[in-house]
């Protein structure tokens, strides 16, 4: 990418380029910034939470404020669920850290930014933990994951740990309306408050949504736009899904599965996970059906790591929906 | 129903002099554990499936008043896993000996060369350990002693081999079971089955339960639907003969000759359920099942192909007759989606480049608002900023929305 090219996402244009930018993180930042004073001091990363907090974000400004300019001949960026398996981050990783060992300025190591680490199987973590020992003198990972407890525990140990939270809502809106306003688009309070309650704490989810709006009507965003946004690009299929198989019709919500699986191409734990976000949204459901559905929804999420085939967890899933629904028709 | 129990399990030996075949085996392992200073703390046991391995340990624990703590390849043996059974297991020997008739504990790995290199991280590392450390007798059991990956068990353990069993003894060994089965059976039809097991007393014993079945008379003429092992049997019989079986033994033997692919098979199993069980509550405990077997193949992983009779057991269980589909529909859908789905993924592939995402996060939190903006004006710069091909552009905005 050329220096100069202008980012058309505004996800990109707007990402803070340092750490001084960073919405909201307060006491984060104010403890990198103590490593930034002395590289030499910054030991492993591992950075957790929910996505669009800004975790990547963070990373990235990190590798900026060590290596300035030339970052990205320093750094080396993996994503985890991309890369086809543990050898393919050994060789790389191997590869990087034996070409970039010049050291830059008072920086000594070169660094690796590992995304969605917790995709990582255990044994690859294992395999990983192996890595960070003996590139150990020539770089540094940051490595960045939704759950911490999905990481293996030699590794957390390894590791400073900095936990992000959802964003507040506040700083959301601000942020928001400010990108709104270096865009010349103008955007109402209220179609703000909508974005970012839609997003629950997801900043990136946020400003793509408000990116999207804003082609709706030239230069303008109000309420109405915003919930149109929303409802065409939040997962129909999944909700209908649910609803299948809470009726009981389990082989239609299976055919449907089969085609989230094979004309999407999703993976069996995104799935899950959208599942788990539409399940709390469903009115018809009492907070106590929630609840043990979403029992459920943990006990296959774990079997899907486990097995070999995610359809068939997946239907496995189905069908206890179907008999949770069953249930409640016949008690109604 | 006497289908209920399976004879290897109903007639499994009780003492050692049960166990048939293997004579010098079973004596240079008798030997072994009843010799109080053991040069060898650890016996590898090893030779192929059903002759008598896990029988004749088993046997000899109950026979010698041992204690048997017992991992095989149904439960996860990484370095802790193992550490966490073994390591009590093999150190309170002396407590055990004193206040019971025991002879303490004995701890009997079985299936060692399941312990798969990739799930099982640092197990056999941890075998080793626990036999070097142990108090009590370490028995391991293996079907190829030739595994690489066996190689440093094989230098602390006294190796005892194990081969098939002969023919007329396995002959004799069904006569006793058909005899307290209350089946007359033809002499010929007992050797037909012993002849086809190749010396495998396991599924000679399967194969007879299920050839009897509720038949009080057992004749050579029943013996022929008996299928060579060696032999292939398609997915479409396999599939058609599993469904129609009646009973545990007669799928459980016919999976044992199958050498379909178990992911097609249980994907296949997988399809069929919702036209067995119409009760959604049947469906979610027959699907259970299934989860179940699944998780427990991914475990196994694809090294192994024998120790999938575990999964036979607990899949089988839940089956009865009933018509069925084929091939398994996941198999089509993909089939004929494939082309899609790769352009989706290409798609995604060039949004996750530009925008340090990864491509399952650019599949959910872009390409839903990309193909919106897409749809309002064909022409955005967004397209060639994320270097998108015109087919790719026309893919995102005729696709469905998910």
């Amino acid at each position: 990418m050329a220096l100069d090219e202008e980012a058309l996402m505004w996800v990109e244009k707007y990402r803070p380029k340092n750490l001084g930018e960073i919405v909201d993180l307060r006491d984060i930042v104010e403890s990198l910034k103590a490593f930034m004073r002395n590289p030499k001091t910054m030991p492993h990363l591992l950075l957790a939470g929910i996505p669009g907090t800004g975790k990547t974000t963070v990373a990235l400004c990190i590798a900026r404020e060590l290596f300035g300019q030339n970052w990205k001949t320093f750094t080396l960026e993996l994503n985890a669920s991309d890369e086809r398996g543990i050898d393919t981050v050994r060789d790389r990783i191997k590869d990087f850290s034996r070409y970039s060992r010049a050291a830059f300025g008072n920086v000594p190591f070169a660094l690796v930014i590992l995304d969605e680490s917790d995709q990582m199987t255990g044994p690859a973590q294992t395999a990983l933990r192996r890595i960070m020992e003996t590139s150990a003198r020539t770089c540094r990972f940051i490595l960045i994951c939704n759950q911490s407890g999905k990481i293996i525990e030699p590794i957390q140990s390894r590791c400073a740990i900095f936990r992000f939270s959802k964003l507040d809502k506040k700083a959301m809106t601000e942020h928001l309306l400010c990108i709104a306003k270096k865009e010349k688009v103008i955007l109402s309070v209220e179609a703000a408050d909508r974005i970012v309650e839609y997003s629950e704490g997801d900043l990136r989810h946020a400003i793509n949504a408000l990116q999207t709006a804003s082609v709706y009507r030239e230069g303008v965003v109000d309420e109405k736009t915003v919930l149109q946004v929303i409802g065409e690009a939040s997962p129909k299929q999944v909700q209908l899904m649910i609803n299948k198989a809470l009726n009981g019709d389990f082989i239609e919500a299976r055919k449907m599965m089969y085609d989230l699986i094979g004309t999407y191409g999703f993976s069996g734990s995104e799935i899950v996970r959208q599942m788990q976000r539409e399940l709390l949204k469903l009115s018809y459901l009492s907070a106590e059906e929630k609840a043990e559905l979403t029992n459920v929804i943990g006990e296959y999420d774990f079997r899907l790591t486990q097995g070999a085939n995610s359809d068939i967890q997946l239907s496995a899933l189905l069908a206890q929906f179907a008999k949770v629904g069953k249930s409640k028709g016949e008690s109604n | 129903m006497k289908n209920d129990l399976l004879w290897v399990e109903k007639y499994r030996p009780k003492k050692i002099a049960d166990v048939i075949g293997n004579e010098e085996a079973k004596a240079s392992f008798a030997e072994w554990l009843k010799s109080k200073r053991r040069i060898k703390k650890a016996v590898l046991l090893y030779g192929p499936p059903g002759v008598g391995k896990t029988a004749l340990v088993n046997a000899a624990s109950n026979e010698f008043d041992f204690r048997v703590i017992e991992m095989n390849a149904s439960d996860t043996r990484t370095e802790k896993a193992i550490n966490k059974v073994a390591g009590p297991a093999t150190s309170f020997v002396a407590l055990d000996k004193f206040s019971t008739e025991s002879q303490g504990n004995l701890l009997f790995l079985d299936e060692v060369d399941g312990v798969a290199g990739k799930e099982d991280r640092g197990g056999i590392g941890a075998i080793i350990k626990i036999v070097e450390e142990s108090r009590v007798p370490v028995i391991m059991a293996a079907n190829d002693p030739e595994l690489e990956k066996l190689r440093p068990l094989k230098k602390v353990c006294l190796l005892i081999r194990f081969q098939q069993v002969r023919i007329p003894l396995i002959i004799a060994m069904l006569r006793r079971i058909c005899a307290k089965e209350h089946i007359e059976a033809e002499f010929e039809a007992l050797e037909r089955i012993a002849q086809n097991s190749r010396g495998d007393v396991r599924s000679a014993i399967n194969d007879l339960q299920s050839l009897a079945g509720e038949k009080r008379v057992l004749t050579l003429q029943d013996t022929m639907v008996l299928r060579s092992r060696n032999k292939d049997i398609s997915m479409y019989e396999t599939l058609k003969g599993f469904f129609s079986a009646k009973s545990l033994a007669e799928a459980a033997t016919l999976l044992s000759y199958s050498s379909v692919d178990y992911d097609d098979l249980l994907l296949s199993v997988s399809d069929n359920l919702p036209r067995r069980y119409l009760d959604p509550v049947e469906l979610a405990t027959a699907y259970d099942f299934v989860s179940q077997a699944d998780v427990f193949r991914g475990k196994i992983g694809t090294e192994n192909w024998h120790l999938l009779r575990y999964f036979y057991n607990c899949l089988a269980e839940s089956f009865k007759p009933f018509e069925f589909i084929f091939p398994p529909i996941r198999i089509i859908t993909l089939f004929w989606t494939k082309s899609k789905r790769v352009t989706l993924e290409g798609i995604c592939a060039k949004i996750a480049a530009r925008c340090h995402v990864s491509r399952e996060t650019a599949k959910h939190s872009f390409v839903p608002f990309v193909k919106i903006f897409l749809e309002r004006q064909e022409s955005n710069p967004i397209s060639s900023w994320f270097k998108l091909e015109p087919e790719e552009v026309d893919y995102l905005i005729k696709m469905n929305r998910y």
